[in-house]
């Protein structure tokens, strides 16, 4: 089948291209439209140059030598502008991550209490791991009890004031140590996001290098505390993953079933839909009103969360949910918060879609809001679905189009599931990579952003990583596109070199492992310390990388920043906002590695960058005295 | 008598940032209200004569070129838009946005938009006038954060281009002679 020229060039998605088309045709406005006629962007804001953080402004910082303002009126230089502005970018990130682990411990509290018996404590084997990292004694405790004491524990990690947050005591001695000595060790949640959004008022922090400090401890209190909570406690509420296989893109929506979305976050809303999407009652329902049954599909991380524990196919990643309503076989898209474009109400409205919108923190004008209520979380979701069931007889049957693409996956590597794939120790995968059948690992996260062409920097990348017998871990957006293109099938292993093909096919495993949401590249940084202590040394020594080829919003930037100060070199696709600072952009891309061990690089063409990781992880093997 | 010599906005693209302030500006400078936030509160349609553009990654303002033989004035059917002895005027009382002046611009420098004439709103056309009204010059000039566009005069642009090209062969020929006369210093201690 032809796409038209301007489809091809948006993304390298059938599935995404058909639709594409079919928008086009009908006069359907799409993220792609909105960014062509944003064009052309301002070029200070492009560079971190337009600071917006007084009255007295806004302040736009020349990066023309002979012409225009150097400082801002306060006296700010580029650099600290530049500096300023991505701590908050970094703030913002932390902040979502951070909110949406908060939403997943006091609901682990509640159903621990039995305020919210909707929620079990589903794995055992996790609470009791978690309680013994914590110290929290379970000889002769329910297991009720031993969860409200982590709760407890973990809740009190957003508001704790001093010291240490709990889980930096996953990584490696050393890397402590060297957090405490530049000062960056986290304290608390809140007061990291707290004390960036105070030091970049005017007139506080006008040092770049004591702020961008600032903005790694910042996002150390995301990847090692809002994130991993959400994560660790997500796991034991909901069970921890396990390898499994489903299906993704939109060749997943049914054309005889009621179709129901889950958009957005955390799995609180979406494991509760599928569970309510099962009740007989419902199905029955879905049957009266003709259809065959109720098919969930998640889009972005929810998705990602339900995937990865249910094995409920993800219709795609975030830049196709406008084209997955476009479906018109959608009966309702039930979101939570973040990535959710306001622009489903006018695409929903084009359509029998009901755009469900369910958290106090994220209303939409002209949407249906049934508000969610953690202690009464499936009678809600009921609400929910049947309201979806409802709405399927509405459907127009003329403006239905599924495009019929979707590949099927293997999901589930939880840093657990990886373990037990291994027979019961990380041992096999560190022999592998000292025996360099495996090189070394990177992991590949991140968004989708119309800047670029749809799914091409991420799969590409992936492939010349995999090729090179270097293993891939994925999580958010890039999981999904990895999943679309076949490299999530054990059959996958057909793409990797030699050595990791060899790997992967003994273990029928793919070279390309599903790790989670977003939230989940905690279990990224609880992977890379776990290896780092089995060989005694730090993280920044080990043979691995990052990188987000596509990446769009603050939590990638949290993310990146973390990864970075916890000793990764990581690999953007696309430049951050910084350039109007070279002190900072040198900081990053170069002094950083000497100061954590890990520094950023920008580079959008994906051979160049795996080009990048690679050479990398070949200097990381020689320094550790392993063959390349 | 005119001498050719009427006043063009000169862009630099090289310097351009693409922020849009020359638009705002523009469409602030020919509003009633002559500020943002008032033109903002009257509810008044603010509409640019500038329009900044982008071709592959360079952006840029593009406007009227004050063209001296202008299709828009030519075309035009009710004598609205005119010449003056610096630039293309409309007179909007006259004008019946009937946008041949539109179709017959090759920079799309004119379109038309709500304007008030006599208290009474109207459609007519609207294009850059060089902001000849306003005491000190063109509002994007002043306005442009990083000194991008400037107001070029044909006679000084000539000029300065005589006197960089006349400086060029002046040093172009006293490095010749230098060339020359070291050539023949060279030549002479030989021959010695």
């Amino acid at each position: 089948m032809s796409h038209s020229p301007k489809s091809l060039v948006r993304s390298i998605d059938p599935a995404t291209q058909e639709m594409l088309d079919l928008t086009q045709k009908a006069g359907i406005e799409t993220i792609w439209d909105r960014f062509d006629a944003m064009q052309p962007q301002c070029g200070f804001g492009e560079t971190g140059l337009c600071c917006r953080n007084c009255n007295m402004g806004p302040c736009r910082i020349s990066p023309f030598d002979d012409a225009g303002p150097k400082l801002g009126v306060c006296g700010a230089t580029r650099d600290v502008i530049v500096a300023r502005f991505l701590d908050r970018m970094i703030a913002a990130g932390t902040a979502a991550h951070s909110d949406h682990g908060r939403d997943i411990a006091q609901t682990f509290l509640m159903a621990a209490k039995g305020e919210a018996t909707d929620y079990k404590i589903k794995d055992e084997v996790k609470l009791a791991a978690l309680a013994a990292e914590f110290g929290i004694a379970t000889e002769g405790r329910v297991k009720a009890e031993i969860a409200q004491e982590l709760g407890k524990k973990l809740l009190g990690q957003f508001g704790q004031q001093e010291g240490a947050l709990a889980f930096t005591r996953r990584a490696p001695l050393k890397r402590q140590q060297l957090w405490t000595t530049l000062k960056i060790m986290p304290r608390g949640v809140d007061r990291e996001v707290v004390e960036t959004m105070h030091r970049t008022h005017i007139g506080v922090d006008n040092d770049a290098v004591n702020l961008i400090l600032q903005g790694l401890r910042t996002s150390l209190a995301d990847g090692w505390g809002g994130s991993m909570i959400g994560t660790e406690l997500s796991d034991v509420m909901f069970g921890t993953p396990t390898i499994k296989r489903s299906a993704v893109n939109l060749g997943v929506l049914k054309t005889d079933e009621v179709n129901i979305i889950v958009h957005g976050h955390e799995p609180t809303l979406s494991e509760m839909i599928v569970a309510a999407s099962r009740d007989p009652e419902m199905v029955a329902l879905a049957q009266k009103f003709g259809a065959k049954d109720i098919n969930i599909a998640g889009l972005c991380c929810t998705g990602n969360e339900i995937l990865m524990r249910q094995g409920i196919p993800s219709a795609g990643n975030f830049i196709q949910q406008e084209l997955a309503v476009a479906t018109g076989a959608v009966e309702a898209i039930v979101v939570d918060v973040q990535c959710i474009l306001p622009s489903l109400v006018t695409v929903a409205g084009c359509f029998h879609t009901k755009f469900i919108t369910t958290s106090p923190k994220a209303k939409f004008t002209g949407a249906t809001h049934i508000e969610f209520d953690e202690k009464r979380a499936y009678e809600i979701a009921k609400q929910i679905v049947r309201a979806a069931v409802e709405n399927y007889r509405f459907r127009k049957p003329g403006q239905v189009h599924i495009p019929n693409v979707k590949t099927d996956c293997m999901v589930g590597f939880s840093v657990e599931a990886i373990v037990h794939a291994l027979g019961g120790s990380l041992t096999p995968l560190i022999d592998a990579i000292k025996k360099n059948q495996i090189r070394g690992i990177a992991a590949v996260v991140g968004c989708n952003n119309p800047r670029t062409q749809h799914d091409y920097g991420h799969t590409t990348l992936v492939k010349e990583l995999v090729k090179r017998d270097i293993l891939v871990l994925s999580t958010g957006c890039n999981a999904i596109a990895c999943a679309k293109v076949g490299l999530m099938l054990p059959e996958g292993a057909e793409l990797a070199g030699q050595g990791l093909r060899a790997v992967c096919q003994a273990l029928g495993i793919p070279p390309v492992l599903h790790m989670g949401s977003c939230v989940d590249n905690s279990r990224v940084l609880t992977a890379c310390a776990a290896i780092a202590n089995a060989l005694g040394v730090d993280i920044s020594e080990l043979p691995i990388a990052a990188a987000a080829p596509e990446w769009m919003s603050e939590k990638a930037v949290a993310i990146g920043t973390y990864a970075v100060a916890s000793g990764i070199f990581t690999v953007l696709g696309l430049m951050p906002p910084i350039l109007g600072g070279p002190a900072v952009t040198d900081l990053l891309t170069n002094g950083a590695e000497g100061v954590v061990g890990g520094k950023f690089a920008v580079e959008p063409d994906p051979f160049k960058a795996a080009d990048l990781i690679e050479a990398h992880i070949n200097a990381k093997r020689r320094d550790l005295g392993l063959a390349v | 008598m005119n001498d050719h010599s009427g006043p063009f906005l000169l862009v630099n693209p090289d310097r351009c940032m693409g922020c849009l302030t020359c638009e705002v500006v523009c469409a602030v400078a020919h509003s009633r209200s002559g500020a943002l936030s008032a033109a903002m509160v009257a509810g008044e349609t603010l509409s640019p004569r500038n329009r900044v553009v982008q071709v592959a990654a360079t952006r840029f303002p593009t406007q009227c070129r004050q063209c001296e033989d202008a299709p828009c004035v030519r075309v035009c059917p009710t004598g609205a838009t005119y010449q003056t002895a610096t630039y293309t005027a409309v007179n909007q009382k006259l004008c019946i946005a009937c946008k041949l002046c539109m179709m017959v611009c090759p920079f799309g420098a004119i379109h038309i938009s709500s304007v008030q004439v006599n208290s009474r709103s109207k459609p007519a056309a609207v294009k850059c006038d060089l902001c000849v009204d306003r005491a000190d010059g063109p509002a994007c000039v002043a306005a442009c954060p990083t000194h991008a566009i400037s107001l070029a005069h044909p006679r000084a642009v000539m000029n300065e281009a005589n006197q960089d090209s006349a400086q060029r062969f002046l040093a172009a020929l006293q490095a010749q002679d230098r060339a020359a006369n070291a050539v023949n210093r060279t030549t002479e201690g030989t021959s010695l």
